[in-house]
């Protein structure tokens, strides 16, 4: 099989885009996260505004062959309200910060979305019959005169044009005090969990009203605190396993088995710190954005602002890989921590054979290396790059006064203010999608496409 | 020409080795510390500040305050601030330091950034002890930005003393009964005021009090009292005072340990035009470091200071035997004064 990376190299294709948005987009609009569900058929995007829009897959057409795969609308809705805590005189964010989707079990589609401080299960289903020839009632709904009624008739269901429905099942509220950076659903499909800052807590789906804490790093006084939880997942396969990640760049391992408050860690992943490379934002760069576990279980891909690393779950003295996204940034950190830039938290993502890791940068550029061969690739979204059927060419920064390409991207000259933050991977086939602010893009394989 | 006993400069573009001597450095290390404090009070004002945000910054600022051991990345953005401005920034630092005030304390996180500096090789897990040393040193830094070198020897002295005092402060007994305005987590917004600017400075610097807060606060008035009239005379000793009662009504982010308000920046301003008016040669005062030496009688001084009256003094400080004794904060007060004379001399 051909290696990903060779071949997106010079093979990518955009599948589908974003239509035409204004010129100026509302910051309603800026996608906060990107997740497939498992089959990969559906993509979901939450957006500041609170709005969720679900993408499907346009089954294989055989008749146009190349245009199969392609992402359309499949339904919107808004999930999440902007929200007033009448105690804290503070506004509670209606940004959706992460969507996780159930496994599917029948033929409707269940997910999770959260704001900062309420989850949500939704039910999506849909409805391509509808039941006609009511007694009472008339087509259009209107309650019949019964004068009129003679005889009676047996409603039938007669095919309509699909609709899809999206009900809200479940609200899970007032169960942080902090904001929900991270849910995740267990692999027994029975329990989830919600992280914010300080605090984890473990949901049954059934139950709304109450949640156990199983991580509470407050401290007795909150002065002392200095570490916070930026991001939690539970093991693909392990039920009583998950991890949760730290603004001190530490990874910790925790076993539901061992104690129902599960603050003592089973391990520790960390990686000692290099005394050359200190500076004032050591910290701040080493803290961790984004943790995921590989498809296999066996591996952790954590991304902190300077690099991604891969961690072998049976190894926590080090990392088992480390790369560099964007170097070329650490002489520059100081204008980025002025800029706020410093504090941007970048997704990542595993391939599904766990063989290339993807995450986003800036100026709309996102990167992806290949754990095997170890070569990467730089790739940007964007409007002008990005035609349907455009092939993506690779990117380069070049650091500032240096040798210089054409085509390069100096140091200088990138857009700090288009930042790939949130990117996702189908389940199973080389297709990615990454938000670019408000954009969505949609890359497949080109390879992958002609095989079919 | 390198003076000697100064550590020979390499060129810019290539340092990775830990530099503090040079004048880089300092720059960098003033602009971090006032960008640093500006955006901790500037987020206060946002609709809810993210908890990490603040976390991280606060971090930095006390890494900042303590006076890194990290290296100076050649970074060609670095501002620099005009020498006034710089040399106002110690004095306040300074200011701060002796101003005595920590509702709270500084928590445990300047320490462990301290040993986060100190024993590089070490992990981020806080280890409280083994670090002084660095942070002492780093106190020196502070004063005038001496040369590391002349200050060994003494930094010695004084970490083995701060050693001997570290277990007892650890071990206070004065467990502070929480007081009840402390667990409304729920209030939030911003502290007006500008001595809580002055405020952060000092618990930056400081070691850890995690168990002193209220007395901390109650103490620090007083000092405060004692040593308002010397040089904060154009700030009423009512504005600091309220502005610590306030910060008890902090939120999750005023407890943090950096307190802060929408208009605390503002008034810090106000706040540096009320302080003694110090030279620029402050920044590059060799003759204040020499000064220093002999007068090690002024070290002493230090040591009867409470630990918490300021971030210096808990550097510097012996062992005393009841820190929050009052008999020794009016003393304390005189000594500072003296100190700030030498300060001026130099």
């Amino acid at each position: 099989m051909l290696s990903p990376i060779q071949v997106l190299c010079s093979d990518i294709t955009t599948l589908s885009l974003e239509p035409e948005p204004f010129a100026s987009y509302t910051e309603a609009d800026i996608i906060s996260t990107v997740e497939f569900n498992h089959t990969g058929e559906l993509l979901a995007t939450g957006d500041k505004g609170g709005r969720v829009v679900i993408f499907q897959r346009e089954p294989e057409s055989k008749t146009e062959p190349f245009s199969q795969g392609e992402y359309n609308v499949y339904s919107t809705f808004q999930s999440h309200e902007p929200e007033f805590d009448y105690l804290k005189s503070l506004e509670i964010e209606e940004k959706i910060n992460k969507i996780r989707w159930l496994p599917q079990q029948n033929a409707a589609h269940f997910l999770l979305s959260t704001n900062d401080k309420t989850i949500k299960l939704w039910k999506v289903s849909e409805r391509d019959k509808r039941p006609e020839g009511y007694n009472l009632k008339d087509e259009e709904g209107r309650i019949k005169d019964i004068s009129t009624v003679t005889s009676l008739q047996v409603p039938v269901l007669k095919p309509m044009d699909l609709m899809v429905e999206v009900s809200p099942r479940r609200v899970f509220a007032n169960a942080h005090t902090y904001h929900v950076n991270s849910i995740s659903v267990n692999s027994d499909y029975e329990t989830y969990m919600s992280a914010d800052d300080l605090r984890i807590n473990l949901w049954h789906l059934d139950i709304t009203d109450r949640s156990f804490n199983i991580v509470d790093i407050k401290p007795v006084n909150m002065e002392d605190l200095t570490e916070v939880i930026t991001a939690a997942e539970f093991h693909p396969h392990h039920c009583n396993l998950f991890v949760y990640s730290s603004s001190k760049g530490t990874l910790r391992l925790c076993d539901m088995r061992e104690a129902a408050l599960c603050d003592k860690h089973s391990k520790l992943f960390e990686e000692p710190e290099d005394p050359s490379a200190r500076s004032f934002f050591s910290e701040i760069i080493s803290s961790v954005s984004d943790v995921k576990f590989s498809h296999s279980g066996r591996y952790l891909l954590t991304r902190d602002y300077l690099t991604a690393k891969v961690w072998d779950l049976n190894m926590e003295s080090k990392p088992l890989e480390t790369y560099q996204v964007h170097d070329y940034l650490r002489s520059k950190l100081c204008s980025l921590y002025e800029n706020d830039c410093i504090f941007d938290k970048f997704e990542c993502a595993w391939n599904g054979s766990d063989s290339v890791i993807m995450t986003g940068a800036y100026n709309n550029f996102f990167r992806m290396f290949d754990r095997n061969t170890k070569r990467d690739v730089t790739l940007e979204a964007s409007r002008e790059s990005s035609k349907p059927r455009a092939v993506l060419k690779p990117r380069r920064v070049c650091a500032a006064g240096g040798k210089r390409r054409k085509d390069d991207i100096s140091v200088d000259s990138l857009d700090f203010t288009k930042k790939i933050l949130h990117t996702a991977w189908h389940p199973t086939e080389n297709i990615i999608a990454i938000a670019a602010t408000n954009n969505l893009y949609i890359f497949q394989d080109k390879l992958n496409s002609e095989m079919h | 020409m390198i003076m000697r006993g100064q550590k020979r400069k390499l060129p810019l573009e290539d340092e990775e080795v830990p530099d503090r001597t040079s004048p880089n450095w300092e720059t960098q290390r003033q602009f971090v510390f006032s960008v640093s404090l500006s955006k901790y009070q500037r987020s206060q004002e946002l609709v809810e500040p993210s908890l990490r945000r603040s976390v991280l910054i606060a971090n930095t600022l006390r890494q900042v305050s303590l006076g890194d051991c990290g290296s100076p990345s050649a970074d060609e953005e670095t501002e620099q601030p005009a020498c006034s401005s710089s040399s106002a920034l110690q004095v306040t630092e300074q200011e701060s330091i002796s101003t005595g005030d920590s509702a709270g304390g500084s928590p445990m996180g300047s320490l462990n950034y301290a040993s986060n500096c100190a024993s590089s090789s070490s992990p981020a897990s806080p280890s409280s002890e083994s670090n002084v040393p660095m942070s002492v040193e780093d106190e020196d830094e502070d004063w005038g930005s001496m040369s590391t070198d002349s200050d060994l020897e003494l930094s010695a002295a004084i970490s083995s003393i701060l050693t001997a005092l570290e277990s007892p402060i650890d071990g206070s007994p004065q467990a502070a009964p929480r007081t009840p305005l402390r667990s409304l987590e729920n209030l939030s917004g911003p502290s007006e005021g500008g001595v809580s600017w002055v405020k952060q400075g000092s618990r930056d610097c400081g070691v850890s009090w995690e168990q002193q807060e209220e007395e901390d606060c109650r103490v620090s008035v007083s000092s405060m009292e004692a040593m308002g009239s010397s040089y904060l005379s154009d700030l009423t000793v009512e504005d600091l005072f309220q502005d610590i009662d306030m910060s008890l009504l902090e939120g999750d982010m005023g407890v943090l340990g950096l307190m802060s308000g929408g208009g605390g920046y503002p008034a810090g301003d106000d706040l540096l035009q009320y302080l003694p008016p110090f030279s620029p040669s402050l920044s590059s005062s060799h003759p204040f470091s020499i000064s220093l030496n002999p007068s090690h009688k002024c070290l002493p001084s230090f040591s009867t200071f409470s630990p918490l009256s300021s971030s210096t003094s808990s550097a510097l400080s012996l062992a005393t035997s009841s820190p929050f004794s009052g008999q020794n904060l009016v003393r304390e007060g005189f000594e500072l004064e003296n100190l700030l004379e030498i300060l001026v001399e130099s």
